[in-house]
């Protein structure tokens, strides 16, 4: 998968978490994005992995800056399997 | 599972963004199906998003119950998923979250914003990481032992002292086992490994809890998910998670359920349908020898050790009925000769087969048990009869049982309807109870004179101020008596503690014995002294003691009290709800005089000076505040 196709997944899961729509950029975060507290955050990951069938490694998403390179690891991690 | 929780999630945000009610109803349903902790997550999201937008539940209750979490875990997104649970069941809840690992100095220190806040109910989860035996694993076992009792008496001695400072509900976790193969066989020969020592402590707190104390099982949900998949290493270094996702759903799930078991009674009738329910086949085609009942087939054994099951819910006081499409006549063939049937006629206290629908059959009931319909419990493995009942007799719980038998035990031991806080002889004396309730209805169609036959049953009265021994029966029945319950207010054991060790106040119970058997406690009153008033906080009782004289027994007893305490008159109020309507003018037919009046309350008063006790068919064994 590349970047384009993991954000177009993850475009659905984001669809479903948040109530107001969100148009996924590589450049966009959570800073960006009002409902994306810390709370909707932890949601987010479980669904993320569940979806993708990966397991992200101990502290490595909060490295990610941006859906950009969120989706990079998602690719990364995928691969690996 | 995606596309229909998709779909779910979808239709639940239109119905938020219409702003319309219906949505808290779908909320309702999908929260209680819910499995994943993503998909509780964003439904606890639109509740949020649903009460920022004012779309409000159509009867929210008046008050919330004030609960504080506190332990050795980041309590964050815990708290979330309580809230949520509590709030969709309509029992919303105000929060305060105790700061990470700080449990202990929180409850120790008398300045803390946890007594500040002034909880009703505590949620503690004590960290597993105090839980350990510090020394060797050859250490002597006494030692050990020691160790271990540490443990458990410095968390009894946590919410001993919280309990004490705020009369609130205590619950604390218990601990988790661990689930990787460290230490092999060893492990059980020695009190020093994690895996022995939990299991003991786990068990002496739970055996040692005191009333007001509540385990809420995190071994047991633990091992009930799977050990593996109970933990979650990942999530502790990254953000002090107490457990997994999928396992901090379910924690979160019994968090809810105890706090709502303070609150609400568990069910008390279980309606049984007959035919592929309680045996295979269909009786009145089959006949009794056709029918599969019994250690012959591997269905016959699954009917009866489903009918086992609910034998063992009948010793726990759970009151049995029936409701058949069927021919009496046939439907009562099995109870009566079949000898593979474990339930028997004497186990039901309601039998109905007939061809009316099953809906009014239920209904009809209620009267004759003196129960409220919202106690009843409906199984059936036909979806059809289950929808008329939930059509029809919508205040009834339905269970439409699946098409395996061998299924049926799980599905009833998993419904959570009839789970006891504590279990009392009372309980498990309670068809009998109703039986012999039968019997003397029998009797009174026999005797015309309803003094002669009040005088007939020799009823005996034993009348006692509220008692540490009593004080889960006192508030078992105080959180349960729907129609004869002038005020309805529920009242926690530690609360009814609390109003125990008041001095103004006073608290009594009654309990009735009669020559057909022992009703157990079935009167409570509590008054409070106020200006020369004995205001009259709480007065129910159990409908099954109706009209025997218990009431005006009642009203001298609490006379006699007021008088003791210097009070110059009584006060009572009557406080209307959908189910008490009964005793809407039983103050005025005891003689007081209505003062106020307004829809959400009727005011009375008695004055004592002249006032002269009622006469009574009951004999008086004891007086409350007396010694016996």
């Amino acid at each position: 998968m590349n970047q384009a196709e993991v954000i177009a997944r993850l475009q659905t899961i984001f669809d479903t978490v948040f109530l107001e729509p969100v148009v996924l950029t590589p450049a966009i975060s959570a800073k960006d994005v009002p409902e994306w507290d810390s709370l909707t955050h932890i949601s987010l990951m479980v669904a993320v992995e569940k979806s993708f069938g990966v397991r992200f490694r101990v502290g490595e998403v909060e490295n990610a800056k941006n859906i950009g390179e969120f989706a990079d690891l998602i690719a990364k991690r995928r691969q690996e399997k | 599972m995606p596309n229909d929780y998709q779909t779910k999630i979808a239709e639940l945000k239109s119905l938020l963004l219409a702003g319309q009610p219906t949505f808290w109803a779908m909320l309702k349903t999908a929260t209680r199906s819910a499995q994943d902790f993503e998909e509780l997550f964003v439904l606890s999201s639109l509740r949020r998003k649903a009460q920022a937008r004012n779309l409000a539940p159509s009867n929210p209750p008046k008050e919330k119950i004030r609960l504080a979490i506190l332990g050795g875990y980041s309590l964050y997104p815990l708290h979330e998923l309580i809230e949520h649970l509590c709030e969709v069941e309509n029992l919303p809840v105000e929060l305060w979250q105790g700061d990470y690992d700080n449990y202990i100095s929180e409850i120790m220190d008398d300045a803390s914003g946890l007594y500040s806040f002034a909880p009703q109910v505590v949620f503690l989860l004590p960290a597993e990481r105090r839980c350990l035996y510090p020394g060797s694993l050859t250490d002597p076992r006494p030692a050990q032992q020691a160790e271990a009792q540490r443990v458990v008496d410095s968390l009894l001695e946590l919410a001993r002292k919280v309990n004490e400072k705020t009369r609130a509900e205590v619950i604390t976790t218990n601990f988790m086992l661990p689930a990787r193969h460290d230490l092999g066989a060893f492990r059980s020969r020695t009190l020093g490994s994690d895996w022995s020592f939990r299991k003991w402590v786990n068990l002496e707190l739970g055996l040692a809890a005191p009333a007001y104390l509540h385990i809420c099982d995190w071994e047991f949900l633990a091992q009930r998910l799977g050990g593996l998949a109970a933990r979650d290493e990942r999530s502790w270094f990254e953000s002090k998670q107490p457990c997994s996702s999928a396992l901090l759903v379910e924690l979160a799930r019994e968090a809810a359920q105890l706090i709502s078991s303070f609150k609400r009674a568990p069910k008390k009738v279980l309606v049984l349908d007959l035919d592929n329910t309680l045996w295979g086949g269909v009786v009145a085609d089959d006949g009794l020898e056709g029918i599969e009942l019994g250690d012959t087939s591997p269905r016959g054994e699954a009917f009866k050790a489903f009918q086992k099951y609910i034998a063992s819910l009948k010793q726990r006081g759970v009151l049995l009925a029936v409701c058949s499409k069927n021919d009496f006549a046939r439907a009562a063939e099995p109870f009566e000769k079949h000898p593979d049937m474990v339930l028997k006629m004497e186990d039901i206290v309601a039998f109905k087969a007939n061809w009316e629908p099953k809906s009014e059959n239920i209904r009809a009931m209620a009267p004759e048990l003196n129960l409220g319909l919202d106690s009843f419990v409906f199984m059936d493995d036909n979806p059809a009869e289950i929808e008329i009942v939930r059509q029809f007799a919508p205040e009834v719980t339905t269970i439409l049982l699946g098409p395996d038998p061998s299924d049926y035990v799980a599905q009833l031991a998993d419904c959570r309807l009839f789970e006891p806080r504590s279990i009392t002889d009372e309980d498990a004396g309670r068809t009998s109870q109703y039986r012999s309730d039968a019997q003397r209805k029998a009797l009174a169609a026999s005797v015309t004179d309803m003094a002669a036959y009040l005088e007939s049953l020799s009823m005996e009265a034993v009348i006692s101020e509220f008692l540490p021994v009593d004080v889960p029966r006192l508030s078992q029945l105080i959180n349960k008596s729907n129609q004869f319950n002038l005020t309805t207010r529920r009242r926690s054991e530690a609360e009814v503690t609390a109003v125990m060790n008041d001095s103004n106040f006073i608290g009594y119970s009654v309990r009735l014995k009669d020559r057909f058997g022992d009703h157990g406690l079935i009167s409570i009153v509590i008054g409070e002294k106020k200006d020369g008033a004995l205001r009259i906080d709480t007065w129910l009782m159990s409908c099954r003691v109706l009209k025997r004289g218990v009431e005006e027994l009642v009203l001298n007893e609490l006379v006699r009290l007021a008088k003791m305490k210097n009070c110059i008159r009584l006060e009572g109020f009557f406080l209307p709800t959908p189910k008490n309507e009964m005793v809407r003018d039983f103050y005025g037919r005891m003689g007081f005089t209505l003062t106020a009046e307004s829809e959400t309350q009727r005011e009375f008063e008695l004055p004592l000076e002249s006032w002269q006790p009622m006469p009574v068919k009951i004999k008086t064994i004891r007086h409350a505040y007396e010694p016996s």
